[in-house]
């Protein structure tokens, strides 16, 4: 027996060095944030190492905006030297990179098993069935409420799984009205919700062909109509930036928060609220087809076709992000960071109850909302047709333009920024 | 009468101007004392956290590592900046030849060019000569300044010609003049030339961002920008960065304001 062991142990051993034999060198990592993208990367890091101690990674943590402005740079300059391995890139911006630099980045297809990523997450990293990305952290959309103030107002969450917008405005007037408290906090001229709404319904501001889509597109009407009715119901308190917005729950004047799950940290932030929230599906929009769950934001991991050490990263991207069920639980717990890698979602940390929740399982339901959310394209202009449309919203609140009269305005001004 | 309510306006609107400049310096200050909730509510006053935001600071990151990369960029950027960007003014003014005004507008109308379209050519260029992620890399490409050319030609103007004549007769060679007789006399403008050196080096952003690839050479402009972004990024911590990086120009510039003042004011034309 003892001698059967050690021989198991013999060709263990041997497989491990002809492995990492085979596989060695280093790893370069562009990405942002030293407390969410850039401390997952090293937990994933010293996982690896630990598989494949041949490996070297170098994570150099970098504003958002630089690792764009590098990436440009480097890949307009046609330089071969110097690329990292593995950049990151959020999901809004991605097809543009794919599209303006064919060539740059490898060709991942055959090396995961997609079926596995949740759906949404592969629409824009696919450019002629060809999957370029590795799905990384999920922007899926929560319904964040105080159950404290919705008792007050009278409010029963449990019926609250399956309504429109509509509806969400009129609860808000309610719980203004019974608490005083605004329903939520939000910048009447920040597209976030915009893009939420949109997604909830499976269209965005561009047809199949990439052309803006705003006057013929039922779901962009009705959100524009939603972004009206709620300036004029005054449920929201109106904020600038992302600190006011954070404070107006922190400071507990609002009475719920529509957003991305990576908000939870900043929830949490404020640890003398809690047991006093929940979180519900998002509410949808009132047009044909759109559900109850939704996105905003979110970024993946891609591979530089031609960086020094290409395989090594595709492996190591593989045996962490596409294999380690372990290493999702941990980010969930030290990080708040949802993967998109959907065998992971069975793990212990996903079905705990959270005491900071009233001990909702917070998890399953948002591993839940995140299959159903609807696939679609970005294409490549996302932030230039937010502008376009917010840019046109003043008009709107204050009447002068009529829905249909500002969304035909906004897309020639979106046309004019794209140069179509 | 009149007077009195003319200086009563202009002192109301210098007010205001000195309130407008001072503000962001003094909330800086407040801010690295207190904590990152405080200062995302917008809290005025003075807080109790300097000393956690700035050990938080120093071993969280390599700090000393980064001050140092800086250092040495704006060392070298100073020196070299001066030499190189004097001597050029000095020969346009100096020295009379035919194309002379024609070469001078055309290293001006360089001003004109953002660095931004600039950016891959340099990163090209740099790649060529190997200087990619190298602190020469950065440091070469700022050693002709356009503005320090044009500020040391305008002052070299009011040079008197006759020193420079009288030391031709005596035999001094043409560098001999300029490094032993030219240069020591205008301390003035070399001052304030060096704290613009100083200034465009330690605060450059760009250039250092496209070449440097690595952690270990990143400069102070890039380590603050890494620490202000983030989703929930720790405002207490980045102020007292700011405030650190801060530091040396303040020195600097209080060192040499004396000169800075002459220097700035000698450029004009009396």
């Amino acid at each position: 027996m003892k001698k059967r062991f050690s021989v198991f142990m013999l060709v263990v051993l041997f497989l491990g060095i002809v492995n990492a034999a085979g596989l060695s060198g280093k790893i370069t990592i562009w990405c942002w944030d030293p407390n969410f993208n850039v401390a997952i990367m090293e937990e994933a890091a010293a996982r690896y190492t630990k598989i494949n101690p041949n490996a070297q990674i170098e994570i150099v943590s970098m504003a958002k905006e630089d690792v764009e402005q590098k990436l440009n740079t480097i890949l307009a300059s046609g330089v071969k030297k110097g690329l990292p391995e593995i950049v990151l890139i959020e999901d809004y911006n991605a097809k543009k990179y794919l599209e303006s630099y064919p060539g740059a980045f490898a060709d991942l297809t055959k090396h995961f098993n997609y079926d596995e990523f949740a759906p949404y997450k592969l629409e824009f990293m696919t450019i002629k069935d060809k999957v370029y990305g590795v799905p990384f952290d999920s922007g899926v959309a929560g319904w964040f409420y105080r159950r404290d103030y919705f008792e007050q107002a009278g409010i029963d969450p449990s019926k609250l799984d399956n309504i429109t917008m509509d509806e969400y405005i009129e609860l808000g007037k309610i719980v203004k009205e019974k608490t005083g408290k605004y329903m939520q906090a939000g910048d009447p001229y920040d597209g976030g919700l915009m893009r939420t709404l949109l997604q909830c319904a499976g269209t965005w501001y561009f047809d199949e062909k990439g052309q803006p889509n705003f006057v013929n597109n039922p779901a962009m009407v009705e959100a524009v109509n939603v972004y009206k009715k709620m300036a004029d119901s005054g449920i929201s308190k109106e904020v600038t930036g992302w600190n006011e917005w954070v404070a107006a729950f922190n400071g507990g004047e609002v009475a719920s928060v529509i957003t991305g799950v990576w908000i939870i940290g900043s929830i949490k932030a404020e640890p003398s609220q809690s047991g006093k929230w929940g979180v519900l599906p998002v509410p949808r929009l009132n047009v044909q087809g759109a559900v109850n769950a939704s996105n905003l934001g979110g970024s993946s991991w891609y591979v530089l076709q031609n960086s020094e050490n290409r395989d090594l990263a595709i492996d190591f991207l593989k045996e962490i992000y596409a294999k380690d069920v372990d290493f999702y639980q941990k980010i969930l717990i030290d990080r708040g960071a949802i993967g998109t890698w959907l065998p992971a979602q069975k793990g212990e940390a996903y079905v705990a109850p959270d005491p900071f929740f009233g001990n909702q399982k917070i998890y399953v339901d948002f591993a839940k909302w995140m299959e159903m959310i609807p696939p679609v394209d970005y294409g490549i202009y996302t932030y230039e047709a937010d502008a376009a449309i917010m840019g046109i919203m003043p008009d709107v609140y204050s009447g002068k333009l009529s829905v249909v009269e500002a969304l035909k305005r906004a897309e020639e001004q979106c046309k004019n920024l794209i140069g179509l | 009468m009149k007077r009195k309510i003319t200086y009563t306006f202009i002192y109301i609107i210098l007010t205001i101007a000195a309130f407008i400049s001072v503000f962001p310096f003094y909330w800086m200050i407040v801010g690295s004392t207190n904590k990152s909730v405080d200062v995302n509510k917008g809290k005025l006053t003075f807080g109790t956290h300097f000393l956690t935001n700035f050990k938080n600071l120093v071993n969280n990151y390599n700090l000393g590592e980064v001050l140092w990369n800086s250092i040495q960029v704006s060392f070298f950027v100073v020196v070299f900046s001066l030499i190189v960007s004097s001597m050029a003014g000095y020969g346009f003014e100096m020295y009379k030849s035919k194309g002379r005004n024609y070469v001078y507008g055309a290293v001006l109308l360089t001003m004109m060019i953002p660095f931004a379209a600039l950016m891959v050519p340099v990163f090209k260029l740099m790649s060529f000569f190997n200087l990619i992620d190298s602190l020469w890399g950065v440091i070469l490409p700022m050693i002709p300044s356009v503005f320090l050319i044009f500020f040391f030609r305008q002052n070299f103007q009011q040079y008197p010609k006759e020193i420079i004549m009288a030391a031709r007769v005596d035999g001094a060679s043409e560098l001999r003049i300029f490094f032993s007789i030219v240069m020591p006399s205008m301390k003035a403008t070399y001052a304030a030339g060096a704290i613009y050196a100083f200034l465009t080096s330690w605060n450059a952003y760009l250039q250092p961002l496209v070449i440097i690839q690595t952690q270990k050479n990143r400069t102070m402009s890039l380590f603050i920008a890494n620490l202000a972004s983030g989703y929930q990024p720790d405002f207490g911590l980045v102020m007292t960065a700011v405030v650190i990086a801060t530091l040396p120009t303040l020195i600097l510039f209080f060192a040499l304001q004396k000169h800075f003042v002459q220097g700035i004011l000698g450029s004009v034309k009396q």
